[in-house]
């Protein structure tokens, strides 16, 4: 014991007071009243919250419990299934024949083929022009109203350098500008941070694609070299089109699933 | 860094990672505005929600800072404390987990940056607070994934703060040895650390601190746990704290051999751990302490035994250590029989304190203290000797005392135990009375009297009173005394009846003028001093001069009459030549008579306006105004000045109330044709 633990030097030496463990049987019998009379009280957040945590607690006691048992409890001895059995409901089922196991294959082939270009977020929300610019006003006057400012996060590629000023139609604002996703391998459960190389496809329209905005269900090109994923045939590859998830303005970052 | 104080008392709580969230957040909400509406102007919307991002990065900051800043770094505190916290702590982990919360700090400034920065693209509510969301969001995720460093912090914390609070840098005697050898012993012997002993090795985990006077000193004793002799990469944590102390403070090391063994090792295996970690000792003072001297003396040592402990001492006087003062005699001690142990104490004292003198000596700095030290050495001035006064009374007292001719004092204390102790025995305290007669020490004083409490009719400075007015009727029968004396020497003087009623007068003039005084003096003590010319009693006129000089017995006649011809009504008539003239001067002016009083200029041909005589009022004394233009205009210009507070019916010139301005009843409703003062 160090030198000053006070407490425990005294607990060590002169004992517990007489009605400790009296006390602290108490005090353990009477903390579930406690704990549903708190309970009862809370509202809103705080409520949930808290039947949240409760239950979790619950979760585990319960299973630690029933590992406790584990040993205890009585079991089933459980009858192995011998080899080519079929449940009961199946019993009296003819067995598929030879050209319904061909078709069914067929089908499945074409469906294959049709995933190839299915996406993970089939539809999106269309976004409206006025939702998607910003008037921007010119002129000495302020009544010039040809120039727009995009409101969403875009990308822009490294190699972008602006028209001049005074011809600029779009304008795509630093602030909003990204440059790389995070992106999700669905097999591997995965997410890693990858730089974004292009925009491939915006749903909202190809005006939308070549200004590079990246909105939900926007197709882009990401940089999986890092991944080190190789072709069946052997080389690495470096681009990956990916979909991106969530709105990036909202969320202030880039989210996206892999496209495989 | 001498001057620094080891106290890891003061380092604040470390909250698990939940915690630390909740505190946070609850304190973003707490303290940031809670109400914004989609209909504000965007820019606040946008500034409202930036609030809350940078508040929530602000008080991360502030409390990971602190952190930071409380815990001690390895590198910068003395060598034996960051060694220890090695020990105990392991240093790279340490390092690790605050590296870990600066790297969070960091990068949750990072965030806050650029989620202000995406804000001030917001263009809705719903987005802003999103923003947000995510922003906080995302501080608190970084958070949580260093609960381990933090739950690590906290339990070192926890751990610091009940460290012994060692002074590097003080005089210090550190006891080590195997273990059980009575190390722990020793300390609670000479200290008041209560250290717990126990007849099994290891009772001592850790470094244990107490404080001790030797020479006026406070001296530091660290009891450190018992170490085994092994190679120092097996030793286990609580042998490397020993080392550690061993290693750093700059003490006095007092090694504990247990010469009877019962420690459950034997003299040589002592010898061969002190060989081994001899090297640690270099450099400083260093004491062998034979212990349990009860049980073995050092003379029944065996040959062989008593070698090797020679040989440890032959080693504290090698090359590598310290050699300081006569080193011949081998401290022995007991703790059970408590015999020798302030000897250890004393040996291990005297060297530390000449080894430091001796450093301090051979630094730099000493000779700029010696330059400044003088120390007096009187010569005597003659072979006579002087030694000290004891008064005769006093060695006679002595002398009595030590033969026993003279009883020896009893104290109370004494008498409580003789009456059976405390509890029992009530002391006397009327026998220390100090009054002028010991008879009355033990009178009965009643409390009450006659009914009447007795305490209340006494007066304590009955006594000074009484002298007070002793002395008073003592001054006045002199004073009587006095009177009486001269009034027979009077009785013989040479004056006649006249001269006595003039002296009787003069006496009683001059006593009534001194009552006059005096009475006004206290009277009107605030009263303002009136000038005699505004003072219509005493001003200056010639019936009271007359008086005046009649009542001193001086004709005044001439006086008056010369004060009537210079008087204010006679201003620019000539003086009259001579004295002899005065008589027809006079005739004159009461031919004049009363019509040329008032009269201000001297011509007489100069006709004179009624009117204005009339308007002519007395100018009055004290007013301060020349004549009566002057007044005149005075009047006017009060007048003036009080024509626009009157216009506005003020009361004076402090009345500074402002009446409705609209009255409502005249302000109200429609005005019809020619309605517009009743409505």
């Amino acid at each position: 014991m160090p030198q000053n633990e006070h407490i425990e030097l005294f607990q060590k030496r002169y004992g517990r007071r007489l009605d400790y463990y009296e006390k602290k049987r108490k005090k353990e019998a009477r903390e579930p009243h406690k704990r549903s009379a708190v309970a009862k009280k809370l509202i809103g957040l705080k409520a949930k919250l808290y039947a949240k945590k409760r239950h979790a607690e619950k979760v585990t006691m319960k299973k630690t419990i029933q590992q406790h048992s584990e040993r205890t409890n009585k079991h089933k001895v459980e009858e192995e299934a011998a080899p080519g059995a079929i449940p009961a409901y199946l019993m009296d089922r003819e067995q598929t024949s030879r050209a319904k196991v061909l078709s069914n294959t067929i089908k499945q082939k074409r469906k294959e083929k049709a995933g190839k270009w299915e996406v993970p977020l089939p539809k999106v929300r269309p976004v409206a022009e006025d939702e998607m610019f910003r008037v921007m006003r010119s002129g000495k006057r302020q009544k010039k109203s040809w120039k727009r400012m995009i409101t969403k996060a875009t990308f822009v590629g490294p190699g972008f350098t602006r028209k001049p000023p005074k011809y600029e139609r779009f304008i795509r604002p630093s602030g909003l500008r990204f440059t790389k996703a995070h992106i999700t391998h669905p097999e591997l459960k995965c997410t890693f941070q990858l730089d974004i190389l292009g925009v491939k496809k915006n749903p909202n329209g190809p005006m939308y694609s070549s200004l590079g905005v990246l909105t939900k269900g926007t197709v882009i090109e990401v940089n999986v070299s890092e991944l080190g994923l190789v072709t069946p045939g052997g080389k690495v590859v470096w681009g990956k089109y990916a979909q991106v998830t969530n709105n990036p303005e909202n969320d202030g970052c880039v989210n996206g699933v892999l496209l495989v | 860094m001498a001057a620094m104080q080891y106290n890891f008392k003061k380092i604040t709580h470390v909250p698990t990672a939940k915690d630390f969230i909740d505190v946070v957040l609850s304190r973003t909400q707490r303290q940031t505005p809670t109400v914004v509406h989609r209909g504000y102007a965007i820019t606040r919307i946008r500034a409202f929600y930036m609030r809350k991002v940078k508040f929530t990065q602000t008080s991360w900051n502030e409390k990971l800072t602190r952190i930071l800043e409380d815990f001690p770094r390895v590198d910068d505190i003395h060598p034996f404390y960051s060694d220890l916290l090695n020990v105990l702590y392991d240093k790279d982990h340490y390092k690790l987990a605050l590296g870990q919360l600066n790297t969070a700090k960091n990068i949750i400034d990072k965030i806050a940056k650029d989620y202000v920065k995406l804000l001030k693209y917001g263009d809705s509510l719903y987005r802003c607070k999103q923003l947000k969301r995510a922003a906080l969001g995302r501080m608190c995720t970084i958070m949580k994934k260093h609960a381990a460093s933090l739950a690590y912090l906290e339990q070192v914390r926890q751990h610091m703060s009940r460290l012994p609070s060692i002074d590097p840098n003080t005089r210090t005697i550190l006891v080590c040895g195997y273990p059980n050898v009575g190390k722990s012993s020793f300390m609670n012997k000479v200290t008041r650390a209560d250290v717990e002993v126990q007849p099994y090795a290891f009772t001592t985990k850790s470094i244990y601190v107490g404080h001790t006077d030797y020479k006026y000193l406070r001296w530091q004793v660290l009891d450190t746990p018992g170490i085994l002799d092994r190679p120092l990469e097996e030793r286990n944590t609580i042998e490397m704290q020993s080392i550690t102390a061993m290693a750093h403070l700059r003490a006095v090391v007092l090694y504990i051999v247990d010469a009877s063994e019962q420690c459950g090792f034997t003299i040589k295996q002592q010898a061969d751990l002190f060989h081994s970690i001899k090297p640690l000792f270099s450099n400083k003072p260093l004491v062998i302490a034979i212990n349990k001297v009860d049980q073995r003396r050092l003379e029944d040592l065996k040959p062989e035994d008593a070698a090797l402990v020679e040989g440890m001492r032959a080693a504290t006087r090698g090359p590598a250590a310290l050699q300081l003062g006569d080193d011949e005699e081998l401290p022995c001690m007991s703790t059970l029989s408590e015999e020798g142990v302030m000897d250890v104490k004393r040996v291990c004292c005297d060297k530390l304190l000449a080894a430091r003198v001796e450093q301090k000596l051979a630094s730099r700095r000493a000779g700029e203290v010696l330059n400044r030290l003088h120390v007096a050495m009187p010569k005597p001035r003659d072979s006579r000797s002087r030694p000290a006064v004891i008064p005769h009374s006093v060695a006679i007292n002595r002398a009595k005392k030590a033969s026993g001719e003279l009883p020896p004092m009893i104290t109370e204390k004494m008498l409580q135990e003789e009456n059976g102790g405390a509890g029992v025995y009530s002391a006397d305290l009327r026998k220390n009375y100090l009054l002028d007669d010991d008879d009355w020490k033990y009178d009965i004083v009643p409390e009450i009297y006659n009914g009447k409490n007795v305490s209340d009719f006494i007066d304590p400075e009955i006594e000074e009173k009484l002298a007070e007015l002793e002395r008073e009727e003592e001054e006045l029968e002199a004073a009587w005394e006095r009177e009486k004396a001269e009034e027979e020497m009077e009785a013989e003087s040479d004056m006649d009846e006249d001269d006595k009623e003039l002296l009787k007068r003069l006496r009683s003039k001059k006593a009534t003028m001194i009552a006059e005084h005096r009475r006004k003096k206290s009277a009107g003590n605030n009263a303002a001093n009136m000038p005699r010319t505004a003072d219509p009693e005493r001003r200056a006129t010639t019936t009271r001069m007359k008086q005046s000089l009649g009542e001193m017995g001086i004709d005044a006649s001439l006086a008056v009459k010369r004060a009537r011809e210079r008087s204010a009504s006679r201003v620019g008539r000539k003086r009259e030549r001579s004295t002899a003239a005065m008589d027809d001067a006079e005739d004159m002016d009461a031919e004049d008579g009363e019509g040329e009083k008032k009269r201000a200029h001297s011509s007489k041909s100069r006709s004179v306006s009624v009117a204005r005589r009339t308007a002519r009022a007395d100018k009055s004394p004290g007013s301060g105004l020349r004549n009566d233009d002057e007044r005149m205009r005075a009047q006017k210009l009060a007048d003036k000045a009080q024509r626009k507070a009157n216009k506005r019916a003020k009361i004076g010139e402090a009345d500074r109330q402002i009446i409705t301005k609209m009255p409502k009843h005249l302000f109200s409703g429609k005005r019809g044709i020619g309605k517009t003062d009743r409505r």
